[in-house]
């Protein structure tokens, strides 16, 4: 495939995701008209579901699902494993036993416009990521195959916590626990937009930068060493960096599974390897693919919304496997 | 060996252990400029790791390497890019980008990218003069995962051509390859070299190649350089027994009269053949 190529499929990229910017608001439960576009102060109930509700949730959606999808191909290259991303690594569960302890103890507090659940969420994230690095680190073994194995192993150390914590909590908290850890946009707003659009816009723009790192690093080490790149820095700049984005994404949205896996999978298929075009690619799939799958879940029935997550994974899954055994040839 | 005053790369007492097993033990060498010097031993006898050392991507216990009379370890990675290519054993079949991507890749270290772009005409240059050197124009949007092991190598020894440097080091380049790849490798290495611009150093098995097409042998067992020798007084059996411990059959070549080694066949001895010259 030729970069002309490429470029086509990204322009058509563009066109999809802007498609889904301008449909997607206007489909829900509630039909709204086009006066709201011309008066988006008004106290009508169209204008407030429109603005306040719709606009904040798609922009939400968009953010997390580049987010979601561009971590999950910086550490397909950083690890040089089409299943790891910063879920594998355990950021996903650390942020979840924070939420958890959190809503079981019923702590209540607000710090810089964080409530405690977010704050927990944040805090659990960090610690994982801590902990896998500061594990590596101290035994000298900061192999990909090292901190992948020892991600598996805190995730599934801090799951367990948290199943024996919803199993001694009360009925309430325990559903609580159970809606949050399957990943949700329903409580988006203007502040958990301007929330989450720092962690994700410098996520973005740290990735980019290293564009031809990745390239490097997503074959060997000692390739990448060779032609120049400062491996362990930039390995662990890119870490850190994009840890803290999804941890982040986690803290507003709750884990929402699948994105990190599937996108990038997809756009390498799309586009091929380079992350000269595999990253801006990741971006859009990402973001135009959890945008289409929330407004499918708060459209699929009329009495409640669904969890995002479930419809990630419930779409996602199937049309992963058909693609992995289908004729085209797989870069996995 | 030759003088410290033309060796483009000097190593020093250089050891290095790991997990208790001793990789190599103070082993010196000196590489001189424009100089084919190929590296052989058994398997695991510190080969790699040697080169490992050289390339800076393992850092010895004690010793000292120097480029150019400058210490290794205060070089920079960019730096160290700019002065040593590095054609590692073979490239993993799972890695899907096309060999022009993974050519210009090894521009990083002088235009600091893999995409090459307008303005970077020496770049576009190496990468074209690579290519036509190493015969792969028809493969230029071609998966590197779709290609063959002789294929996929010619595409590797181009990407490091194309990093321009006066040093290419290169691990076991024709192993796995079957004879016409392995002839086409051997002669294309020849040729790039054969003007001496390029320091060249090559690890292989392939002792025949390695007495005919290079200047310089050194033979490492168990850690140690046992023999530092010229090409053509490498090829003896007490040379050979001391470096990989067991009895070659050595012949001579019908055209040159030099020693070669032959393969073993169950019709005959090693005690009854030697070399005639």
């Amino acid at each position: 495939m030729t970069d002309r190529a490429k470029s086509k499929v990204l322009v058509t990229m563009v066109g999809f995701t802007l498609l889904c910017i301008l449909t997607t608001p206007w489909l829900g439960q509630q039909l709204t008209s086009w006066d709201v576009l011309f008066s988006p102060r008004a106290d009508k109930v169209d204008t407030i579901i429109f603005w306040q509700i719709r606009v904040p949730r798609v922009v939400l959606a968009l953010l997390a699902g580049a987010g979601l999808s561009l971590g999950g191909v910086v550490f397909q290259a950083l690890f040089r494993n089409p299943l790891a991303t910063p879920f594998t690594l355990g950021v996903a569960s650390g942020a979840s036993l924070g939420v958890t302890i959190a809503m079981v103890t019923g702590i209540h507090f607000t710090l810089v416009g964080l409530s405690a659940t977010s704050l927990a969420s944040l805090l659990g994230a960090i610690l994982s990521i801590a902990l896998v690095y500061g594990v590596a680190r101290a035994s000298g073994k900061t192999s990909p195959s090292t901190m992948l194995l020892g991600g598996v192993a805190i995730s599934f150390f801090f799951s367990s916590l948290i199943l024996l914590l919803q199993y001694l909590s009360d009925a309430g908290s325990s559903f609580r626990i159970l809606h949050w850890l399957m990943g949700d946009l329903s409580r988006a707003s203007m502040d958990s937009v301007l929330q989450l659009a720092p962690f994700v816009i410098s996520g973005i723009l740290i990735v980019s930068i290293f564009h031809k790192e990745l390239n490097l690093l997503s074959i060997t080490d000692d390739i990448a060493a060779s032609r120049g790149v400062d491996v362990h820095r930039t390995q662990k700049l890119l870490f850190f960096a994009v840890s803290l984005m999804v941890a982040g994404i986690i803290t507003v949205c709750g884990p929402i599974g699948f994105v990190g896996i599937m996108a990038p999978h997809i756009c390498r298929i799309l586009i091929g390897a380079n992350h000269r075009f595999l990253i801006p690619a990741s971006i859009l799939f990402g973001a135009s693919f959890l945008t289409l799958c929330d407004t499918l879940a708060r459209n699929i029935t009329s009495t409640a919304e669904v969890p995002v997550g479930i419809v990630t994974a419930i779409l996602g899954g199937p049309f992963f496997l058909w693609l992995l055994f289908s004729k085209k040839k797989s870069p996995i | 060996m030759s003088s410290h005053s033309s060796s483009i790369i000097q190593a020093s007492g250089i050891s290095l252990s790991r997990g208790g097993a001793q990789l190599l033990a103070n082993a010196s060498l000196s590489v001189n400029i424009g100089e084919r010097l190929a590296i052989v031993g058994s398997n695991g006898a510190g080969k790699t790791t040697l080169i490992r050392c050289l390339l800076g991507l393992a850092d010895p216990d004690s010793g000292s390497i120097e480029l150019n009379g400058h210490p290794l370890s205060e070089t920079s990675r960019t730096e160290l890019a700019q002065q040593i290519a590095y054609v590692p054993q073979q490239l993993a079949e799972r890695i899907s980008f096309t060999a022009t991507e993974f050519i210009n890749m090894s521009r990083y270290a002088h235009t600091g990218g893999a995409s090459m772009n307008q303005f970077d005409h020496q770049g576009t240059e190496a990468v074209e003069e690579a290519i036509e050197q190493t015969n792969i124009s028809h493969l230029r949007h071609q998966s590197l995962s779709t290609m063959s092991g002789g294929e996929r190598q010619r595409v590797n020894i181009a990407a490091a051509l194309a990093q321009k440097t006066p040093i290419l080091i290169l691990d076991e380049p024709t192993a796995h390859l079957d004879p016409k790849q392995r002839g086409l490798i051997q002669k294309l290495l020849a040729n790039i070299t054969k003007n001496r611009e390029i320091t060249l150093v090559v690890i292989t098995h392939d002792l025949n190649w390695a007495s005919s097409d290079f200047d310089r042998i050194i033979g490492i067992r168990d850690g140690h350089i046992e023999i530092d020798a010229q090409a053509d007084t490498f090829m003896k059996k007490e040379v050979l027994m001391k470096v990989f411990d067991t009895e070659l059959l050595l012949h001579p070549h019908p055209d040159s009269g030099r020693a070669m080694i032959l393969p073993y066949s169950s019709c005959s001895s090693p005690s009854t053949s030697s070399p005639k010259s």
